[in-house]
């Protein structure tokens, strides 16, 4: 397929068939869209495009920032086309929530900006919300900003009425699904498909998911924050249900390993979300001799939410390790293993010792240059212990001298290299703070 | 009426078992008053001690400042007064504030002096051998005068900062996180005056720290200044200045009410009354900052976030493990390899869980015929119990007059069910109501009853407080338990050493 600009491959995405043993639907067909598969990695590409392409094609000279309320895959997709058309890209959000998306973005060029947290000694007078101040740059004479509005654009609604809608409808041969399935964020996409596939069945019936409230999904809202969406209109949907962290979590292991379908967390919410309310439809079509078919949609790929995941399921990403590492450490490997020398015994070691013990101070850099003991070497402590996992670092021949804030980290590090072999490392008794606090010098860099 | 609306206060022990104690409770209304403020002296010193295994854990040294503000009862710092003098101190923000502190016993070394300052509180302060938090450059100019035209001792002080977001351009390219302007501190952008300034006057002034509080609950915001502190401690050190300490003001929160549930179903349901789908939840449809336009709610909720899990002890926990933007450790431990002390000035998450105050019901207006709630009058009003002037909303607990849990003498089976009710003040003014939302009780009150609004030590007690119309203001009592009963004494007769109501026998 041959294209002059990637935005022509926006859009015909796929639809494709759950195997009915992965969702035990028996009188149900369902299929998943898989948005993405658009060329910036998610639904947000359809309506990106279609709200930026009059302001980018009207911009021509280069001037300007795009400018959009976004912590996520309408972001990405702006970045993407703003950069396209030699203009900036400016996210406004409240908080990044998933920090490899936040470094995506940065890679792409956005300039993030976010907003300040609630007041703790808060004035309930002061009703001026953050987004005010927004509103008021932008609306500033000679700004520069191009605004596209997500959540309160109509372009949003029409890139999918134009776009989504119709594909689903060609690819079950004409006809609309009898359940149509969406998470809701910007209301966009459910919106937009929802009146397609009214227009060609009246009787399709629309679940809404949205978020459970005290959780997080990324691209899905809270029940209460869908009502702050200017294109949420409760009509559009038969149902409003909401989802859980964990069952979006659930529902994307399932797409990724069950189904081939390297899906997000909202993927995997939508998929969880429709086949929990279409097991009561199922059961009341038993015997009824006829088939439905449903259809949810596939927002995002799985790979930015690493972290998402690790935060939640942190035994899907769990790793083991064959060598002796600190989390493999007992209390009493520690106990045994251990030595450590008080702060005049150190000195004196450090003075008179043959050979002289290398010490080994494992705060920070920053901390180190402001202040630490003469001729000692700085190695952080994480990077001690990435580095110890490979083996050894000194010659067992050097005795060390280990160093950190109260000597519990270096305790442990000391019991490790003991366990690896090492004759003579110690710890520092209560670190560098007993050896400022009993006088001993520090130097600065 | 679906299920009620309850936002119910959470309770911890001992104010639960107060609560228990309904006849005790009505017994000192009765004597002293409605309304009337009831303080747990022993509860703060939990609370300190709660505060101090976070520090722990971090293995952290340096003082926590009991931010006087939020209370002017006397039995809380004179208990606090016989804590560890090297843990616990006092951070006064007025001079009467100061001579209170003294006057409790709380030693002058032991006070952080913080806040605006007149001569005469700064003098007072450097007198007694205070340290002052120095708001501006300007206030130093102050102090080393008055030191030097007075021939006081050098005085300890905390530099105070502000503005850290204009710094952010560290925090790495493309990322701004953006904060309120404040009207304290000196602007990290004027730092190297303000270092020159403290050289300059280094025979009157001993820099031992700087200082920061932050008017947020984010933990972004507060990361990035106690970070930018760490690395300008450094600049100071450079210049030849010995700085130790980091003061991370106060902010740590309070949970008020007990289940996330109902804070999420309340708040969900303002969003629907707003916007017309169900009746209002509030005294002429309020709509606490959000408002209805053309079917969208706009605004934010100028609420305070009721149901807080990790707030007190454990947001300070949270605050020192979240990694700094900058040098990428976490701040506890940016803290101590760093050599540092940590200051806190907690105010309202010290006096968590610390007194309630009490309001005898005067008259129940409207009828079961009537569609209006009804409207329960109280011997207080807004400015006795202030929980509406920093947006916390929770229920007063009812405690009924005779049968502590609740009778049901009347035979009345309509008064026994949950019912919803506004809550309105003993001033001739319209706006004097307790709280703008419709409160829900498990049955309707009698004039006669009692009403417990628990946690409000901490600026909802006496923080508002007027003599408006010359109604009664509250009297403050310290309470203690004692086996099973409870003995009281005026908060002004309270010492750490006597069982309140006297040596026993």
């Amino acid at each position: 397929m041959r294209y002059d600009s990637i935005t022509d491959a926006i859009g015909n995405t796929p639809l494709v068939r759950i195997d009915p043993a992965v969702h035990g639907l028996r009188n149900i067909d369902l299929y998943a869209k898989l948005e993405m598969l658009n060329p910036f990695g998610s639904v947000k590409d359809r309506p990106a495009w279609h709200m930026a392409r009059p302001h980018l094609e009207g911009a021509g000279d280069g001037e300007g920032t795009v400018v959009e309320l976004s912590s996520g895959n309408t972001a990405k997709a702006l970045a993407l086309l703003a950069g396209m058309h030699g203009l900036k890209f400016k996210s406004v959000t409240n908080r990044m929530r998933v920090p490899e998306i936040k470094e995506l973005l940065l890679l792409l060029g956005a300039e993030i900006e976010e907003l300040p947290g609630r007041s703790e000694c808060l004035d309930p007078t002061d009703t001026d919300d953050p987004l005010t101040h927004f509103h008021q740059v932008l609306t500033e004479p000679g700004s520069t900003y191009l605004h596209t509005d997500q959540y309160f654009n109509p372009r949003n609604v029409e890139a999918h009425a134009a776009g989504t809608g119709p594909e689903i409808v060609k690819d079950l041969d004409g006809r609309a699904p009898d359940w149509f399935v969406a998470c809701v964020g910007t209301a966009g996409s459910s919106t937009g498909v929802a009146r397609v596939l009214r227009e060609h069945d009246p009787d399709v019936r629309v679940l809404g998911l949205v978020a459970h409230k005290s959780d997080f999904i990324p691209g899905i809202r809270t029940i209460d924050e869908v009502h702050q969406v200017g294109l949420f209109d409760p009509a559009t949907y038969d149902t409003i249900e909401s989802v859980t962290s964990g069952e979006a979590i659930d529902g994307m292991l399932t797409l990724i390993r069950r189904c081939g379908l390297l899906s997000g967390p909202t993927g995997g919410a939508a998929y969880q979300g429709a086949v929990r309310h279409l097991r009561d439809a199922d059961e009341a079509l038993e015997g009824a001799g006829r088939r439905e078919t449903a259809v949810f949609i596939v927002c995002d790929r799985a790979e930015s939410y690493l972290s998402y995941v690790r935060a939640r399921r942190p035994e899907l990403l769990g790793r083991t390790s064959r060598v002796p590492t600190l989390a493999t450490l007992t209390e009493d490997d520690v106990r045994t293993d251990a030595r450590s020398v008080g702060v005049d015994d150190a000195r004196r070691w450090i003075a008179e010792g043959d050979p002289r013990p290398l010490v080994v101070d494992m705060r920070s850099p920053h901390a180190y240059a402001a202040l630490h003991i003469e001729g000692s070497v700085n190695i952080v402590d994480e990077l001690f212990e990435e580095l110890v996992r490979g083996g050894l670092p000194f010659s067992k021949r050097t005795p060390v001298l280990l160093a950190c804030p109260v000597g519990e980290k270096s305790l442990r590090h000391a019991a490790l290299l003991t366990r690896m072999g090492h004759p003579d490392v110690r710890s520092l008794a209560g670190g560098i703070v007993a050896w400022r606090d009993a006088g001993a010098p520090l130097v600065r860099e | 009426m679906d299920v009620p609306l309850y936002l119910r206060p959470r309770i911890e022990p001992p104010l639960a078992s107060l609560l228990g104690a309904a006849p005790f409770l009505h017994s000192l209304v009765d004597a002293l008053g409605s309304p009337l403020n009831v303080l747990l002296p022993e509860t703060i010193a939990e609370n300190a001690a709660r505060f101090r295994a976070v520090y722990r854990r971090h293995r952290l040294t340096g003082r926590l400042y009991f931010a006087h503000k939020a209370n002017r009862s006397s039995a809380l710092v004179r208990r606090l007064a016989a804590e560890d003098p090297a843990a616990v101190g006092i951070d006064v923000a007025s001079l009467e504030e100061l001579r209170h502190a003294l006057s409790c016993g709380i030693t002058g070394d032991r006070v952080m002096a913080t806040g605006p300052k007149d001569p005469e509180f700064l003098w007072l302060a450097a007198r007694v051998g205070a340290t002052v938090n120095l708001d501006s450059p300007r206030e130093l100019e102050q102090l080393a005068a008055l030191v030097r035209g007075h021939g006081l001792g050098r005085v300890r002080v905390l530099a105070r900062l502000s503005g850290f977001e204009s710094t952010a351009g560290q925090s790495g390219a493309g990322t701004r996180v953006l904060s309120r302007r404040s009207r304290f501190g000196t602007p990290v952008r004027d730092a190297e005056t303000l270092w020159s300034a403290l050289e300059r006057h280094s025979d009157a002034v001993e820099l031992i720290g700087l200082a920061y509080h932050l008017d947020t609950t984010g933990l972004e915001e507060k990361v990035r200044a106690l970070e930018q502190c760490v690395l300008l401690m450094d600049a100071c050190r450079e210049r030849g200045l010995a700085p130790r300490a980091v003061d991370i003001g106060g902010g740590f929160g309070v949970g008020y009410v007990a289940d996330a549930g109902e804070w999420q179903r309340w708040t969900t349901a303002l969003s629907e009354a707003v916007l017309g789908g169900r009746p209002p939840l509030t005294w002429r449809g309020h709509g606490y900052g959000l408002r209805n336009e053309g079917g969208t709610v706009r605004g934010s909720v100028a609420l305070y976030p009721g149901h807080r899990p990790d707030a007190g002890p454990g947001y300070l926990d949270g605050l020192l493990s979240l990694p700094a933007p900058v040098l990428g450790r976490e701040p506890g431990t940016l803290l101590l390899e760093h050599l540092h002390d940590l200051h806190i000035e907690p105010g309202r998450s010290l006096v968590d869980q610390c007194g309630l105050s009490l309001a005898r019901v005067l008259d129940v207006r409207g009828t079961g015929a009537d569609p209006d709630p009804y409207l329960v009058r109280l011997g207080m009003n807004a400015g006795d119990v202030s929980l509406e002037e920093h947006g916390v909303l929770m229920d007063p607990v009812l405690l009924s007059r005779g049968d502590p849990s609740g009778d049901g003498r009347d035979g009345d089976p309509e008064a026994e069910r949950p019912v919803g009710v506004h809550l309105v003040g003993n001033l001739c003014l319209e706006a004097d109501l307790i709280t703008r939302r419709l409160v829900f009780l498990p049955r309707l009150p009698r004039p006669g009853d009692v009403l417990a609004f628990v946690n409000t030590a901490g600026y909802a007690m006496d923080f508002h407080a007027h003599h408006a119309q010359r109604q009664p203001s509250a009297r403050t009592v310290a309470v203690e338990r004692e086996g099973d009963s409870w003995r009281w004494c005026p908060d002004e007769d309270y010492w750490p050493i006597t069982h309140p109501g006297g040596t026993p026998a």
